[in-house]
């Protein structure tokens, strides 16, 4: 999403939608990054002033969790699981796959802006282990020469 | 209760319009399931006119699913690993076995788990008909006083990871005066190796209301909230509908007034599982913990008295009330009553979810329920207790699975995770692996965590090549010390404990790395 003076009109109408009572930092910026995929640095001083905290607090919390993101993810997202089932599965040889193969290593966004490998550190389906999480798509028993067959359906 | 009883009209309504033609089909239907491959079956068999298919909680014996079960003269039988076009076959009857012949399953004391792959998660009368709401209706029978006595009696121990007598903290809240208090259900299950909290959100969520409602009672709490870790949005979704569903049914009432309970999504931070970083993550704020005392039980949530308690343990006590908290005091060992729900993982030949009572062997789990080594695979180790979980040689295999046991082994229990690593494991990767995960999931209040797992993941990667000495070995001891005396939490506390038992137990693999 083009960030301009339509970003901040549009944060404005979500922070209006979400008036969370009492006021919640973290449930503000989620419901901002439901809506852009991000949360927009730019509009750190419009949430800070509607949720009565300081620009510090805001920037703090969106800096301190995981999962809250600043800049615009790939379309599809690739989450590697790498807990401890995982890890004794081979996560590492299925990350490394996806690694070679997207040309793009953890954290980065392929070019063309397709997708955006990440890590996780458990997504709880440690006895169908290793995981791989694509957007809200959960595989199970993931073996490295899955992959290509695996990333075809979000061609 | 109307709802109740028109949902279990359409249900009747359905089964006569198939029963002439259709063949009851029992899939599973959590997350683990799904990814194994029984979402793939309900989308193949769909539309097949002989197959009525039936989504249930899932069993948990992960290695036999994609599983599909059907009714026989003689309760369920099951078909295993089974592929869409195994479908002739089941209908016909043939290669099935029955439910109570699988001696994973059968070998188990299923209590919390008792309803799983009998029920459909939402179905609040099949979670009535199968006892559920009767621990509530007990808890309205007593005083406050008298149910918090009942877990006095039960010696529950909370099972998230602490194991602090439940009893004790929630005498704490009800003697605390507050114009507010709060229960929380700490659903943020952030131990690697560990899924019986999804299971019990995706699967029996009634269970869990029952438990915080019965909290409420006790305590005289006035809201409560379920902060579910955001990895778990379909343990989300089915929690939010099955508040909906006892709402409408006016399960959510206490002393004449609605007693709200809210899910509230988290946002990947491992930390937040800890119950002070819970509670500030809760309140929108950095999941930084909190310096205790003052405890959550006094001041918790917004500055109130609060119980924050781990799935698991809310779904233990319905049934220490509807049975009696004697009842299960006399399940397990002397320090540690009950059951616990261990969840196996790694390179074990059966993955699944075991409830058995307390006092069973590592190597009874291991080989009658894990069923041995997946094929392929030699024993190297096991970890016990998720990521901050000790790692044990083939050689401490004998230690019974109970809170002092582990406590005179310098071990944890945990939330009940168990992995297996295999012979390809490589120990020094292994313990930067985890040192490099303390690094990424310290919140950074106290010094000890957040620059000791820095410097821990450092030497370890120096380690790893090639570049470390003996005393980079002795430096590793010193720093794990001083982290598990001088950390604020139980995250800074107990990192140093799997990297520290690597060493121990397979010094070899370390010292071979070392720059001679």
């Amino acid at each position: 999403m083009e960030q301009g003076p339509d970003m901040h009109e549009q944060v404005e109408k979500i922070l209006l939608q979400v008036r969370i009572d009492p006021p919640n930092i973290l449930k503000t910026l989620l419901a901002i990054q439901e809506s852009f995929g991000h949360v927009p640095v730019d509009a750190i001083p419009e949430i800070a002033h509607r949720v009565g905290a300081t620009t510090a607090q805001i920037a703090g919390v969106l800096s301190y969790y995981p999962d809250l993101r600043v800049t615009v993810p790939g379309r599809h997202v690739i989450r590697v699981c790498m807990g401890e089932s995982c890890y004794a599965n081979g996560c590492g040889r299925v990350l490394r796959e996806l690694q070679n193969y997207l040309r793009a290593d953890v954290g980065e966004t392929t070019s063309g802006g397709k997708f955006t490998l990440d890590t996780m550190s458990c997504a709880g389906n440690c006895a169908v282990s290793p995981t791989v999480l694509i957007d809200r798509d959960l595989y199970g028993r993931v073996l490295p020469s899955q992959v290509e067959t695996m990333l075809e359906r979000y061609r | 209760m109307v709802v109740c009883c028109r949902l279990r009209w359409r249900r009747c309504w359905n089964d006569t319009a198939n029963m002439n033609s259709a063949t009851r089909l029992y899939l599973f239907n959590d997350t683990s399931a799904r990814a194994a491959g029984a979402g793939l079956l309900a989308d193949a068999w769909a539309d097949r006119p002989e197959v009525q298919l039936i989504r249930l909680s899932s069993r948990g014996a992960f290695f036999l699913e994609p599983m599909v079960e059907r009714d026989g003269l003689d309760g369920r039988v099951a078909w295993f690993n089974v592929a869409p076009e195994d479908l002739p076959s089941i209908l016909s009857g043939t290669g099935g076995t029955p439910v109570q012949a699988i001696p994973f399953l059968a070998n188990q004391t299923r209590y919390t788990f008792a309803n799983f792959g009998e029920t459909e998660p939402l179905a609040l009368d099949e979670y009535q008909a199968r006892g559920g709401l009767v621990g509530l209706e007990e808890a309205f029978r007593l005083t406050p006083d008298a149910i918090i006595e009942e877990l006095r009696i039960s010696q529950l121990r909370g099972r998230g990871g602490a194991a602090f007598p439940v009893w004790n903290k929630w005498k704490v809240a009800q003697q605390t005066k507050a114009r507010e208090k709060f229960v929380v259900a700490n659903a943020d299950e952030g131990d690697a190796g560990t899924y019986c909290d999804r299971l019990i959100l995706e699967g029996d969520p009634f269970r869990l209301l029952e438990g915080m409602l019965i909290c409420a009672r006790a305590i005289g709490a006035n809201r409560a909230f379920v902060y579910c870790r955001q990895e778990y949005p379909a343990a989300a979704a089915t929690l939010r509908a099955a508040i909906q569903k006892a709402d409408d049914a006016e399960l959510l009432e206490l002393n004449g007034e609605s007693f709200p309970i809210e899910v509230v999504e988290g946002a990947g931070s491992y930390v937040c599982g800890e119950e002070t970083a819970l509670l500030e993550s809760l309140e929108g704020k950095r999941g930084v913990v909190r310096a205790r005392p003052p405890y959550p039980a006094q001041v918790g949530l917004y500055g109130r008295p609060t119980i924050v308690s781990n799935v698991l343990t809310f779904a233990t006590i319905p049934q220490i009330l509807s049975r009696g908290g004697a009842w299960h005091a006399s399940l397990g060992t002397e320090q540690s009553r009950g059951t616990i729900a261990l969840q196996l993982g790694g390179r074990v030949k059966h993955p699944g979810l075991v409830e058995v009572p307390f006092g069973l062997s590592l190597r009874q789990i291991l080989e009658e329920f894990g069923g041995g080594m997946a094929p392929g695979s030699r024993f190297k180790a096991v970890q016990v207790g998720g990521p901050l979980g000790s790692l044990f040689p083939s050689t401490g295999l004998d230690l019974p699975i109970c809170y002092d046991a582990f406590a005179k082994a310098g071990a944890v229990l945990g939330h009940g995770g168990i992995v297996v690593y295999d012979h390809e494991t490589d120990m020094v990767d292994l313990a930067r692996h985890f040192m490099a995960f303390t690094a990424d999931e310290s919140c950074g209040k106290c010094t000890p965590c957040r620059i000791g797992s820095v410097r821990g993941r450092e030497i370890l990667e120096r380690i790893q090549a090639g570049g470390g000495t003996i005393d980079d070995l002795a430096l590793l001891g010193d720093l794990g010390e001083t982290m598990k005396l001088a950390s604020l939490c139980a995250l800074g506390g107990r990192a140093p404990y799997p990297v520290l038992t690597a060493i121990e137990h397979f010094p070899v693999e370390f010292r071979s790395k070392l720059k001679t």
